[in-house]
């Protein structure tokens, strides 16, 4: 059924489709392979090479995951020619005076989208796996040659793989691509000291990640743990009303199972326990064998698609990308009919042992066996101590190693040469963001530090990961309440600084919370164990972080 | 305020009213597994199980042997469950007994707490009919300030299994109240649902007396003093022991010792004392900390107020 050839050198994989031609060019390139300062790189050249696609008639779109970049559209088969004819022009050369212009769209995009989630940072910190969950800052210094490059290192035909759905290979199909070498996937970073975990996260929801090997049992188990939470959570409860789950191939063997259900903010608790307790039943296999049956059989049925050959050609092209297996629909079926309860719970147990769990603001799940993930760094930089204007138990240490800012019960350390990014402010504020994830914020007003003494940190840190940021009104600089007449007032405030500083890490929460989407129109390739990432679909704003921030530490600080 | 009301049945009053008590502390002390496992296999209902739990629960002997027990079974849940009510004695022992600062006190209860959910979530997700291991986890819930939301769905989780279970009724009425996060409102509700929705005979009518008792202790001045003295709550009283521990199907189970002592308070502070004598009459000698210690020293506040009542 599945033809595999090559165009211009492109390994090509052709399934018959009824219809409009579907196809997609795919390659191994995505924000995990970026660096937390030229984060936004693989997005940015995917904006630029679609720019000149000129389009209007067909579907067509562009897709930048975390290991693979896709640009695909259904059409008719001239369409399909035209489309990639001009995808390669443009990556031959990126039309560089529209690159202002793409940046403010991408800018855009982010905020229309409202963020992304926390749970990849924490679990990856400021690299690789981890970049999907940070803002894409980047963009305020990457410049043409940065793109040329990129392109040059990634965007090659022995990097590509590109998928057909339709009556063969259009003819007058061309690709023409530079030659490069396949690149792997990156190897995963890791910042959490001990799992399972736990971290708060906003007041909407319950997350909870595991990395599991990969394997049709896996994905099993993804469809029972979905099945098990949205009967606890919303059938029976009524705590939620969205209760899901979703099962991606990372692109190295193993895979991440994320499942999320919603809360109303008096529901919150009973949330977490249910969840906890759906987690716990199935570590101990005490799930009803008749759910996974249930979950194999709208599996095997979805395999019974008259064109499911066609349908699971993107997730076929990125395994044969990453140079994962790929499983024939024969092969597929046969793996579900025999995924067994015992299976799926081993497959539990696994999960168990690397979960990661995001409860919701205010509360915790070190009651039911999590660990906190740190929020806070293990060593205290070594250097000059300077006070705080405000107060007298912070205090900011400048060394020729590592900076950090050190306070009761914790401490944020940033070793330079560990230092992921520094975002620097035209009014002398620095951010410096640890590869563990580690954020020190550092606002010049706030401390009795002299300017030579920052200007050292600039020294300090590699310039090619200093990020500018934009110029700040003067009313979004903070300054040392001792200076101002209601200094009491201000300290309860939500714009305190110091407390802004303190939190850092929760902080990022409030910028950047999302709600995992799940493609179900995609379940079926999903199922069989193809990776395409079609499922990180509707991300959610959740604005009311940001202000519940200082709420978390008023109520903290009353305890 | 006490972090838990109430850690563990008081002491003498159950040990004299139940003979049985005196054998499940001395099997303790020995480390009778045998005989202690047999006991439990025999209780008749989920009451008298969490009844016995508790008791365990305030055995310092239990910790010598319980944990080799549950490492030699590992998928039997009592040894477990009674590990876990062991814990929250621990819990209560730790939040009071101690001089030093409460931040250090409440992070031990809350130590104590954490080990004994972990094993109940274990024991309720193999099976979710243990009514033991989810009171249990209804104590935790409000110990650990899990919130009135997960503690309303562990006790519907209880429920669909033990739709009339007293002892966890009782633990949940607490964590309604307004000085664990609830209100009145949701508290009476509670109760006189559970009241009314229990077969007659039982104790569950008693809740609404425990509910008025908390709702009175919340008062000051001449507000409290007058609280029990509203018909309508005297007449509330009157049909909710009428309805339990005074109904001609009334046998006395495990509890019945705390429920007499709440209608003898509640009717000594309402200042009906012929009603009040009933439940002294039935009690004899057997004074509950719970609720006597709302008002002072519980034996003595037991004796005055019993002598009163006799006095007609």
């Amino acid at each position: 059924m599945i033809e595999l050839t090559e165009v211009d050198g492109v390994p090509t994989l052709v399934a018959p489709s009824s219809g409009q031609t579907a196809a997609g060019l795919m390659f191994r390139v995505g924000q995990a392979d970026e660096t937390l300062s030229r984060h936004g790189l693989t997005h940015l050249v995917e904006h630029l090479a679609l720019h000149d696609s000129g389009l209007s008639d067909y579907h067509y779109n562009g897709e930048t995951a975390s290991v693979y970049t896709h640009f695909h559209l259904r059409g008719s088969e001239s369409d399909v020619v035209g489309y990639l004819d001009k995808v390669c022009a443009g990556l031959a050369a990126l039309p560089m005076h529209r690159l202002e212009i793409e940046k403010e769209i991408l800018r855009t995009e982010s905020r229309s989208r409202g963020g992304t989630t926390t749970l990849p940072v924490r679990r990856y910190g400021a690299r690789g796996y981890g970049l999907p969950g940070y803002p894409e800052w980047g963009l305020s210094r990457l410049g043409p040659d940065d793109l040329r490059q990129w392109v040059e290192d990634y965007f090659t035909r022995d990097n590509a793989v590109l998928w057909i759905a339709g009556r063969g290979v259009p003819a007058g199909l061309r690709l023409p691509l530079r030659s490069g070498v396949r690149r792997v996937v990156p190897p995963p970073t890791a910042v959490l000291p001990s799992t399972p975990a736990w971290f708060a996260g906003d007041d909407t929801s319950v997350v909870f990640s595991a990395v599991v090997r990969r394997s049709t049992a896996a994905s099993v188990h993804s469809g029972v743990l979905e099945r098990e939470l949205f009967r606890d959570l919303r059938q029976e409860g009524g705590y939620s009303y969205t209760a899901t789950s979703s099962y991606d191939p990372r692109g190295d063997g193993y895979a991440t199972i994320t499942a999320y259900a919603d809360a109303l903010p008096e529901k919150q608790g009973a949330v977490l326990g249910g969840f906890v307790d759906v987690l716990a039943r199935m570590r101990h296999g005490a799930v009803d064998p008749r759910s996974v049956a249930a979950v194999r059989t709208k599996a095997l049925d979805k395999l019974n698609h008259p064109e499911i050959e066609a349908a699971r050609l993107p997730g076929h092209a990125l395994n044969l990308l990453t140079g994962q297996r790929h499983l024939t629909v024969d092969e597929l079926r046969a793996e579900l009919s025999a995924v067994t309860a015992e299976q799926v719970h081993a497959v539990a147990v696994e999960a168990a042992d690397t979960g990661l769990l995001q409860t919701p603001h205010r509360t915790t799940a070190d009651w039911a066996g999590f660990a906190a993930a740190p929020t806070s760094s293990a060593h205290e930089a070594d250097g000059r101590r300077y006070a705080h204007r405000d107060d007298a138990d912070v205090a900011l240490v400048i060394g020729p190693q590592a900076a950090g800012i050190v306070r009761p019960g914790s401490r944020a350390t940033v070793r330079y040469d560990a230092c992921a990014a520094m975002l620097t402010w035209p009014d002398g504020a620095r951010r410096l963001i640890g590869d563990d994830g580690i954020v020190l914020h550092l606002e010049p007003a706030l401390w009795a530090v002299p300017q030579a003494e920052l200007a050292a940190l600039d020294a300090a840190v590699d310039p090619d990961r200093h990020l500018p940021m934009p110029l700040r009104g003067p009313g979004a600089i903070p300054r040392p309440a001792a200076g101002r007449p209601s200094a009491a007032a201000s300290r309860g405030g939500a714009a305190n600084a110091g407390e802004v500083i303190a939190i850092v890490l929760l902080t990022l929460v409030a910028v950047a919370l999302g709600v995992f989407g799940v493609a179900q129109a995609v379940a079926a390739i999903r199922t069989g164990g193809t990776p395409l990432d079609l499922t990180l679909l509707g991300f959610a704003a959740v604005g009311t972080a940001l202000f519940a921030t200082p709420v978390v530490l008023l109520r903290r600080r009353r305890r | 305020m006490t972090i838990i009301s109430r850690p563990a049945p008081s002491a003498l009053a159950h040990a004299a009213a139940f003979p049985e008590v005196a054998d499940v502390r001395s099997w303790c002390r020995q480390g009778d597994w045998a005989a202690l496992s047999g006991h439990f296999a025999r209780l008749p209902t989920v009451d008298d199980a969490y009844f016995t739990a508790r008791i365990v629960g305030d055995q310092p002997e239990a910790d010598t042997f319980l944990p080799d027990v549950a490492q030699a079974s590992p998928t039997d849940p009592l040894p477990r469950v009674l590990l876990a009510a062991r814990a929250i004695g621990l819990a209560w022992q730790a939040r009071t007994g101690a001089r030093d600062v409460s931040r250090d006190r409440l992070d031990r209860m809350h130590a104590h707490l954490r080990r004994g959910e972990q094993l109940l979530i274990d024991v309720t997700a193999r099976d979710p009919a243990d009514g033991v291991a989810w009171a249990l986890r209804l104590t935790n819930a409000r110990g650990l300030e899990l919130g009135q939301a997960e503690a309303r769905r562990r006790y519907d989780r209880l429920a669909r299994h033990h739709p009339h279970m007293h002892g966890a009724q009782a633990q949940l009425l607490q964590q309604l109240c307004p000085k664990w996060g609830g209100s009145w409102a949701a508290a009476f509700a509670f109760a006189r649902t559970a009241a009314a929705d229990a077969p007659e005979g039982g104790l569950h009518a008693g809740l609404l007396a425990q509910a008025h008792v908390e709702r009175w202790r919340e008062l000051r001045g001449g507000e409290q003093a007058a609280y029990f003295r509203r018909p309508d709550v005297v007449a509330e009283l009157a049909d909710a022991a009428a309805r339990s521990v005074l109904h001609p199907s009334y046998r006395p189970v495990y509890g019945w010792v705390t429920t007499h002592n709440l209608f003898a308070a509640a009717f000594s502070l309402a200042g009906e004392h012929r009603r009040a004598r009933v439940h002294f009459d039935a009690l004899g000698d057997l004074a509950d900390r719970f609720p006597w210690a709302y008002l002072g020293d519980p034996a003595e506040q037991f004796a005055r107020h019993r002598a009163r009542a006799r006095k007609g």
